[in-house]
């Protein structure tokens, strides 16, 4: 049979109707696990497990995996449409893989575009969601050998490729922007090495063993930074901020936001193959390859609407590309993707190189109503936009406490220590004080996500290799990677050089 | 508004699914349970996030003990992650010491995170009253399908003549299980621990797709999930720790001391109490843990999960840990990594 023959047999298990409820509940939930931070898709998608394993319950084994998986798998890339919604409105992200739509979509918001950030996301989901389906329809099979060939040294490089680029989150100041990068690269370093087993900065305080959790970094920083500077600042003018323009995306915003949703698409879809690297590496890629591309990288920062359709794309594309080594190889990329196999396992159905053999119906059947629910959450997400939106027209009193009651309760919900609400409010002070002095907290971010996977990667490679550093330059994919990089920090150097001397050579 | 309106579906759900669950248990749910005991709701508690290996064992055990009506009190399951299961042990041992209504599930790394120098937990097997073990699973030496290695006295003599040309991987940092149960047949075999070339990643799954991918030689991983690529034909399963063959798929595969190297190795997991437990819950939970590992519905519960029942009863866990934990202290001994 042919591929084409088995994603027609999948629709016909998508379209039985407990089918399209099951995808209609998944998205629906999704997009709500999405939008309350307080819960994320890795504890959304694990609190259903029971609920779905009772509701299908009197079904046939294979009937019931397929109808739950396709109702977790809703939940997972409903996640996703959602999750830009407070990064948006709120300045708090609720997933780590929008804190990168903080940056321009909070400032569309100020600017009373909400509404066409909302709805840009939206779209440029929905894109990418199709996207990253129809490659994993065509290309599951090759990509999955790509992804096996992607080992520590090909996972470092592409790394140091992302830590190059860190550049496109400067904001007024290079040095300060390298200075918070160094921080988040340290800040990555507490807790037990995975490499050597060493425990590093943990003052022998077993909450530290595990490192610190990167949400509630980025909440601290971005959503109570914001909060304490509204608040210190007293920015009493509500009204000209709040005025909402238009709920739908002007014909310019479309046209700005195309080319990035391409982009996002298909950058966030490769990446999301990868696994370990995930959806909230693909954002940052894609939010820095936006600003690279973009013929005014100085609006990006201030409200620009590729920095939000772009890394909007991409996060849901990965979320679509990680279907692919799980389902293929039985590999999770991701927390979430590890709870969505575990769900499979429960059905005696093991995901992996037999599963599209064993049970087609499970596989092409997820696929397919993937394409299905795409659709729905597009439907549904649109109307919600100008709801959403109105969120941001509540008076500030209100507003604030709101923000703050969030982004505790998400970060708590999350990790279930109190620790982490120290942490929190910590960030929250030193987020204020960074952006007060023009460090941008987006490096320290991206730094803290990178840095571990560099460490890791660059040591095991090394390990491999019996510390032959040529490990790096034998292997073709890294070598490419290495290149681009030193490609990105040399050419602007270069250019900048090149433009001196020409000048020096017009004033002789 | 709509905010609102969505969760409230969500709730609705969810409420769906539980109402369903309930309905189910109060059905089942028969006679009188014990007078004193359990005098309010119990608590099983997961030291990791939702979702892990730990957490599914403690909502089997609930799920199950509600679903029989061996127990009709409800059982809760709380998830404490941090710090590898260390923070909830601390808090555990101290806090808890008394309260005999909350239980822990754990496997191995209790007796390992409290012996190793780094990452170490203060708190042992030896500050709980262990009631039960009730599933195990054993680790597996794997290698690529076309690998030059046939047996595992290949690796081990290759590895022997020289360290560097054999990469070992695992899921976990090392001293932690997977690294010592790949370092095990080395290590009996004469070889010293320290020079194994082991590169740990992030996780079973990433350890799996270093040795597809050729980034690693050797790997050790759970005997449980490798089954599905021995099938495929992608990788070779040299040997298992267990003590003696293993039914079904993998009955092919020989044991470590059927290679001539005489150690095993168990991955189990089971069920704690405080260790100021009292007699009356002890005895409670022995007969309860008992009737249980015998029921119909506990072995469809693992079998769903894939799990391999083997139940211990208190004294026997006790005893069996004592010995589980000298070969750990000697491992992490020969790895200098010991306390």
């Amino acid at each position: 049979m042919s591929t084409l023959q088995f994603l027609m047999d999948g629709f016909s298990i998508a379209f039985q109707w407990q089918n399209i409820l099951f995808a209609f509940v998944g998205v629906l939930i999704g997009t709500a696990v999405g939008v309350l931070p307080g819960i994320g898709p890795m504890s959304g998608v694990a609190l259903l497990i029971p609920v779905t394993a009772t509701i299908t319950s009197g079904m046939p084994t294979e009937a019931a995996a397929a109808s739950s998986i396709i109702l977790l798998a809703g939940v997972y890339y409903g996640a996703m449409y959602g999750g830009s919604t407070t990064s948006i409105l709120l300045n708090t992200p609720g997933e780590s893989s929008s804190v990168v739509t903080t940056l321009d979509g909070y400032q569309m918001a100020r600017q009373g575009r909400a509404g066409a950030a909302l709805s840009i996301a939206a779209i440029g989901s929905f894109a990418a969601g199709i996207v990253s389906l129809i490659g994993l329809v065509l290309l599951a099979e090759p990509l999955s050998n790509v992804a096996l060939q992607f080992g520590p040294a090909e996972y470092f490089s592409l790394m140091l490729l992302g830590l190059a680029a860190v550049s496109g989150l400067a904001g007024k100041s290079m040095t300060k922007a390298l200075m918070m990068t160094v921080f988040g690269l340290m800040l990555g370093t507490i807790g037990i090495d995975a490499v050597s087993g060493i425990a590093r900065f943990t003052y022998d305080l077993p909450i530290l063993y595990s490192g610190l959790e990167f949400l509630t970094i980025a909440v601290g920083l971005f959503a109570l930074g914001e909060v304490f500077k509204t608040i210190l600042e007293r920015e009493h003018e509500d009204g000209t901020i709040a005025k909402i323009g238009r709920i739908l995306p002007t014909r310019q915003d479309l046209k700005e936001s195309a080319k990035p949703i391409m982009r996002g698409s298909l950058l966030g879809f490769f990446i999301g193959v990868l696994p370990g690297a995930g959806a909230t590496l693909a954002s940052f890629f894609s939010y820095i390859a936006e600003k690279k591309f973009s013929k005014t990288p100085e609006k990006f920062g201030t409200g620009a609407i590729a920095g939000v359709a772009g890394p909007e794309s991409a996060n849901n594309a990965a979320s679509g590309g990680a279907m692919i080594p799980l389902l293929t190889l039985g590999i999770p990329g991701s927390g979430t993707t590890a709870i969505l196999m575990g769900a499979l396992i429960m059905y005696n159905i093991q995901p992996g190189p037999l599963l599209f053999d064993d049970h087609p119906e499970v596989a092409w059947g997820l696929i397919a109503s993937m394409f299905v629910g795409n659709l729905m959450l597009l439907i549904l997400n649109m109307p919600l936009v100008k709801v959403f939106a109105k969120i941001i027209e509540t008076p500030k009193k209100y507003l604030l406490p709101i923000i703050i009651a969030i982004s505790f309760f998400g970060v708590y919900a999350v990790q279930y220590t109190t620790f982490d609400l120290l942490l929190l409010l910590a960030c929250g002070i030193l987020g204020y004080l960074l952006v007060k002095n023009d460090f941008p907290v987006a490096p320290l971010v991206l730094a803290l996500v990178l840095g571990p996977m560099i460490e890791n990667n660059l040591r095991r490679a090394l390990t491999i290799s019996n510390g032959e550093f040529m490990i790096f330059f034998t292997k073709p994919l890294s070598l490419i990677l290495l290149i681009v990089a030193a490609a990105w920090l040399l050419i602007p150097l270069m250019l900048k050089l090149k433009g001196r001397t020409i000048v020096l050579n017009e004033e002789d | 508004m709509f905010k609102k309106w969505i969760s409230v579906s969500l709730a609705g759900i969810l409420a769906m699914g539980l109402a369903a669950c309930s309905s189910e248990e109060s059905s089942q749910a028969g006679e009188t349970a014990a007078a004193d005991y359990p005098e309010r709701g119990l608590t099983i508690v997961a030291p990791s996030g939702a979702g892990g290996g730990w957490d599914l064992t403690a909502r089997a055990i609930a799920k199950t003990m509600n679903n029989t009506g061996l127990i009709e009190e409800p059982i809760m399951v709380e998830n404490k992650p941090g710090g590898g299961g260390a923070v909830y042990m601390a808090e555990y041992a101290t806090k808890e010491v008394d309260n005999d209504h909350m239980l822990l599930v754990k496997s191995p790394p209790i007796l390992i995170n409290n012996n190793k120098a780094e990452g170490n937990s203060p708190f042992g097997y030896k500050d709980t009253t262990p009631l039960a073990q009730l599933t195990r699973d054993y680790g597996a030496i794997v290698v690529r399908a076309d690998s030059e290695f046939q047996t595992l006295t290949d690796v081990l003599d290759a590895v022997k003549a020289d360290p560097t040309a054999v990469t070992f991987a695992g899921g976990s940092a090392p001293g932690s299980m997977d690294h010592l149960v790949g370092i095990l047949p080395a290590f009996e075999y004469g070889i010293d621990p320290k020079s194994v070339k082991y590169v740990s990643y992030d996780g079973g799954g990433e350890a799996v797709a270093a040795l597809l991918g050729d980034n690693a030689d050797v790997i050790a991983t759970d005997a449980s999930t490798i089954g599905e690529y021995m099938k495929s034909g992608d990788v070779r399963v040299l040997a298992v720790s267990a003590p003696e063959r293993l039914e079904g798929e993998l009955s092919e595969i020989p044991t470590f001391k059927e290679e001539g190297i005489d150690t095993e190795f168990t991955i189990w997991r089971g069920i704690f109490g405080p260790k100021n437990m009292s007699d009356t819950a002890y005895n409670y939970w022995s007969e309860k843990l008992e009737e249980l590992s015998n029921s119909e519905e506990w072995k469809q519960e693992l079998e769903r999960n894939g799990w391999q029942s083997e139940y211990k009863n208190g004294e026997d866990f006790e005893e069996y840990l004592k010995n589980q934990e000298q070969l750990i202290v000697e491992l992490l001994t020969a790895l200098d990594m010991q306390k």
